[in-house]
């Protein structure tokens, strides 16, 4: 996510960036889940660190897109003004460039979180011993319908409390200055 | 004080100046250092911060004394924490200048800085405006379409032309601007509007 937002940001501030960038995007972009899950597990072996990898890869075009957009919608007025008030970069970044591309970051963890739950199971399923898609996957195969249920039930409260206690908050904060945050 | 018709190139002329547009050919000598303070034509605050952290952001160093006069100068006291989305348009120019001042500048730089603004409140402004530049030694450059406020504010004037602007005209003015009287400010009017030769901004401005 982190480096996604980077990628993203760099690829709608630099155009050089994006031109290098942008068909490697397209491809990760609309690469297969299953693809980049099944190569890793190949390649790194039926592991963690394999799985996590794949996740990563899978989620981070989703940051990148969505960040880069924001990036290429920042305004030049305000960076002319940073510019001619000769404020350091850093500090021009955090307090002039960050707040206009809050908005961005929260939809891209919001999508990302919801593409990175999804991926998960599929990856457990395929290569773990443990965690919640190898337990859905034998609930398949017992047809337990009340497991596989129960399992849906505490990720809805999961997401749900994710959604509630840190992106709202989170955008809540970011956008107390709008008169009317939507 | 550079007056001249909407569209000559006054705003580039100060883009340019304050290095902001790169494109052009010939020479800007700016003092080593400078500090700039400029005020666009429309205020630029930064919409998610409030008054205070605008000016702050721009003057780290500018203590809370100096802070608080300006604030008291321009009438922003009360305003400090408010966001600039809850001012008027006269508000937001007032932080604008503050911010500018702040920094305590070398070169101040104002690109219209009481356009579209009520005559009361232009004129108040001004006023301020005024004060605030005598109060230190600074040099500024302030661009206007608008005679009256350049008559009244500026030590020197210069009358651009229409595209593809030169400098017709350059003005000394003699009285510091406090003491002038209504009298000599029309008699500079006039000398403007015959200098720039049935200029239609001047034109207009001496009907109204």
């Amino acid at each position: 996510m982190t480096l996604g937002a980077a990628i993203g940001y760099l690829m709608g501030r630099v155009r050089t960036a994006d031109r290098l960038g942008d068909p490697w995007l397209i491809l990760l972009l609309n690469l297969p889940a299953l693809v980049v899950i099944v190569l890793a597990y190949i390649w790194a072996g039926l592991t963690e660190v394999a799985a996590i990898a794949a996740i990563a890869i899978n989620k981070l075009p989703n940051a990148v897109v969505t960040v880069r957009e924001g990036a290429r919608a920042l305004d030049a007025r305000l960076d002319e003004m940073a510019s001619v008030f000769a404020i350091p970069r850093w500090r021009a970044f955090r307090h002039v460039v960050l707040p206009q591309l809050a908005p961005y970051i929260a939809a891209a963890a919001r999508s990302g979180l919801s593409l990175v739950w999804k991926i998960v199971l599929v990856a457990e399923l395929l290569g773990r011993p443990n965690g919640v898609g190898f337990e859905i996957g034998t609930a398949f195969q017992l047809f337990d319908i009340t497991h596989i249920l129960a399992y849906a039930l505490a990720f809805a409260a999961v997401v749900l409390a994710i959604e509630t206690f840190l992106v709202q908050p989170f955008e809540r904060h970011a956008s107390r200055w709008r008169q009317r945050a939507a | 004080m550079f007056v001249g018709p909407s569209g000559c190139g006054k705003t580039t002329m100060l883009r340019i100046i304050a290095g902001l547009d790169r494109d052009y050919r010939g020479r800007i000598v700016r003092p080593p250092g400078a500090r700039v303070g400029m005020v666009f034509e429309e205020p630029r605050l930064l919409p998610w911060r409030s008054v205070e952290d605008n000016v702050r952001l721009a003057a780290p160093d500018a203590d809370e004394a100096r802070l608080a006069a300006l604030f008291a100068i321009l009438e922003l006291t009360q305003h400090r924490t408010h966001y600039p989305g809850e001012l008027s348009l006269g508000l937001a120019r007032r932080v604008a200048l503050a911010r500018a001042f702040a920094i305590d500048p070398d070169v101040l730089i104002l690109d219209e800085p009481l356009v579209s603004l009520d005559d009361a409140l232009a004129a108040h402004l001004r006023d301020e405006l005024m004060a605030l530049v005598d109060s230190r030694p600074v040099t500024t450059l302030l661009v206007t379409h608008d005679v009256n406020d350049a008559v009244r504010l500026g030590d020197r004037i210069f009358l651009m032309s229409p595209r593809p602007a030169h400098v017709v005209a350059e003005m000394p003015i003699a009285t510091p601007r406090t003491a002038r009287s209504e009298s000599e400010i029309a008699a500079i009017k006039t000398e403007i509007a015959r200098r720039t030769n049935g200029n239609r901004t001047a034109a207009t401005r001496d009907a109204s």
